[in-house]
């Protein structure tokens, strides 16, 4: 009966989807059944997280067939943090789109593309089998495509042309890697991996291949994590798609390539000793080849995405790649953790903060920025300007937003910087340090560059004559306080975020509880 | 020897794949992602080993132990699936994108990317 929990949000996902394309065309059923189903993914998260927290490993075998030969789908607390964290956006998303999205684009069935997009995310963040999470990242972004594309405008089309051909060409290079780990190791289940590659003379296989395929799967999870020097989809793909959308991509879909850059290297791959001796790095795990490249592409999505921020004149644009330059900042822990093995468990736990910060604040920003479109009808800044005097609850609340993505006390970002530097502090790694730092003083330039132009000032015609949504403004601000009791009551946040950092290293436990008989 | 013939073929198959993907004609790029993508399926089948028999209870009459890997084979029927839904969808995607720029030419469709 219990183990069942581990499968609910997904058969939430799943069910709310196929009941949203019946209703299409009512309306006041259609919010009903995409709201309601939203709030019981997140009744099903809330109690999968309820029963992992703090140390718990819940294994559900799909149709009893056992491990290492069947699917599993694995919920451990790292998997249920990145639940909650979807959960969270998801949420307020849906409420945000029943009113938001046109009634054509809510017709031709945004609310089944949303939560088919969500089976896809839980699905990543539940299996426990590499080929599984191959096809789990087929759902969620065949969903994506279409919701980047719901417009259909010229603009929309071509964004959408672009994140499609890229994509596919992720996946084929995705497919190659699994199979050359197939080939390489015998097995897709990701704690049979583990236990092969900590010991692979009792296996029989050879580990060496192993570091260029997974460098391989690497530019795959960077891809969809919009990492430098894979991030150029991105800003074309944020404006082109819905708002709330737009949230659940830069919210969610993101973390999913950092979950898997935390589950599979960090969980799986390091379980390997490898001699590695490449130019500038060498050490015996494949960590150690991670640490130096995964410190190089954070330093430089911080740097490039707050200097294109700067640049922007479209609030779109601007949190577009702002979020490239806060993926950065998820990513720098993560190295700094992968490089000194002393502060991993901290890094990985700054890491998953940083990203919940970066999941809601950033949602909240996206909101925001499609509730001043719906007022205004435009994003651009220079056609803004004096909203803090016309609709001052819509600048509260992106300035809640901006001041979480600054790390401004006592909201979540504050925290999240805050981890970040005491793990490269205590990992004495001054590169990631200056990285953060500059990364920091970016992040303040542009967000007051964007509040100083469109909050401040007089207002401009478009602004005097904007009607914005009380509905909209009403989830906008209960987004804006649910930032501000993260933050507040950061201390469980915290110890979640440890647990599951924890989790993600406690590798025995994991191969246990999938391998040795705890499931079924 | 089959190994070495469908190493040949995966190497030239990703070689046309990426040689059609850089094209400026759109149609043609989604024909490269097509080709990639079916060259990831060779390569699968290929990761999985040749030499074998059927992987058939009762067939094959090489007794239990020397069977073809069935896994690669229903790992390839999945991605093939998948793969054939992303390339319907590549494909409407192109025409609605002519429909919208009126070109299919990715330089002239690189627009207001202000």
């Amino acid at each position: 009966m219990t183990p069942h929990v581990a499968v609910a949000p997904m058969l939430v996902a799943l069910l709310t989807a196929i009941l949203s394309l019946p209703v299409r065309k009512r309306p006041r059923l259609r919010t009903a059944v995409s709201v309601g189903g939203a709030l019981a993914y997140a009744a099903a998260v809330a109690a999968l997280a309820l029963r992992v927290f703090p140390d718990g490993v819940l294994v559900y075998t799909l149709g009893e067939w056992q491990a290492p030969f069947g699917i599993v789908l694995v919920a451990d607390a790292l998997s249920a943090f990145m639940l909650v964290l979807s959960a969270l956006v998801a949420v307020p998303a849906a409420a945000f789109a029943a009113r938001y999205v046109d009634e054509t684009g809510q017709r031709v069935s945004f609310h089944a593309l949303f939560h088919f997009m969500l089976l896809g995310v839980a699905g990543s963040f539940l299996t426990g089998d590499v080929f599984n999470l191959f096809v789990w990242f087929e759902v969620m972004l065949m969903a994506s495509y279409v919701l980047v594309v719901l417009y259909g405008g010229a603009e929309h089309t071509r964004a959408a042309m672009r994140y499609v051909v890229l994509n596919l060409i992720a996946s084929a290079v995705m497919l190659v890697a699994i199979g050359g780990l197939y080939g390489t190791l015998g097995t897709l289940n990701m704690a049979d991996m583990a236990q092969r590659l900590a010991d692979p003379a009792a296996y029989g296989v050879d580990p060496a291949p192993v570091l260029g395929l997974s460098a391989l799967l690497f530019a795959v999870f960077a891809l969809k994590a919009g990492i430098v020097p894979f991030q150029f989809w991105v800003p074309d793909a944020y404006r082109a798609a819905p708002a709330p959308a737009t949230a659940m991509l830069a919210g969610v879909v993101k973390k999913v390539g950092v979950y898997a850059v935390i589950r599979l290297y960090f969980t799986v791959f390091a379980a390997g000793e490898m001699t590695v001796s490449l130019p500038f790095v060498g050490g015996d795990s494949p960590l150690a080849f991670f640490g130096p490249v995964l410190f190089v592409m954070a330093a430089a999505s911080i740097v490039f995405g707050g200097i294109g921020a700067v640049a922007r004149d479209d609030v779109d644009g601007l949190l577009a790649y702002s979020s490239i330059s806060q993926v950065g900042f998820i990513a720098l822990p993560l190295a700094v953790g992968a490089a000194a093995a002393g502060v991993r468990s901290l890094a990985l736990a700054a890491a998953l903060v940083y990203a919940l910060n970066h999941a809601v604040a950033k949602s909240l920003l996206f909101l925001v920025s499609g509730t001043i479109t719906d007022a205004t009808g435009t994003d651009e800044i220079g056609n803004l300007g004096g909203l803090a005097a016309s609709t001052p609850v819509i600048a509260a609340a992106f300035l809640v937003g901006a001041l979480a993505m600054v790390g401004i006390p006592p909201l979540s970002g504050f925290f999240g910087k805050l981890l970040v530097f005491d793990a490269a502090a205590q990992a004495r790694d001054v590169g990631a340090l200056a990285a953060a730092l500059g990364g920091a003083i970016l992040t303040i330039a542009y967000m007051t560059r964007g509040w100083n132009r469109s909050f401040w000032g007089s207002p401009t015609p478009l602004v005097e004559r904007a009607t914005p949504d009380p509905v909209l403004v009403a989830l906008v601000a209960v987004l804006a306080l649910a930032v501000v009791a993260l933050g507040i009551g950061f201390d469980p946040v915290f110890r979640f975020a440890s647990a599951a950092g924890d989790a993600a290293l406690a590798r025995d436990a994991y191969v246990r509880a999938v391998l040795g008989g705890g499931g079924a | 020897m089959t190994e070495f013939v469908l190493a040949v073929v995966l190497g030239a198959l990703f070689a046309l794949g990426t040689f059609l993907t850089l094209r400026r004609d759109l149609v043609r790029v989604v024909w490269g992602v097509s080709i990639m993508s079916q060259a990831a399926n060779v390569y699968l089948i290929t990761m999985g080993g040749l030499d074998g028999s059927v992987p058939i209870v009762g067939h094959g009459g090489h007794g239990a132990g020397h069977v073809t890997d069935p896994l690669v084979q229903a790992l390839v029927l999945t991605a093939i699936v998948i793969g054939f839904g992303t390339t319907a969808l590549a494909l409407v995607l192109t025409y609605r994108t002519y429909e919208e720029n009126g070109s299919i030419d990715v330089s002239s469709l690189r627009g207001d990317r202000s």
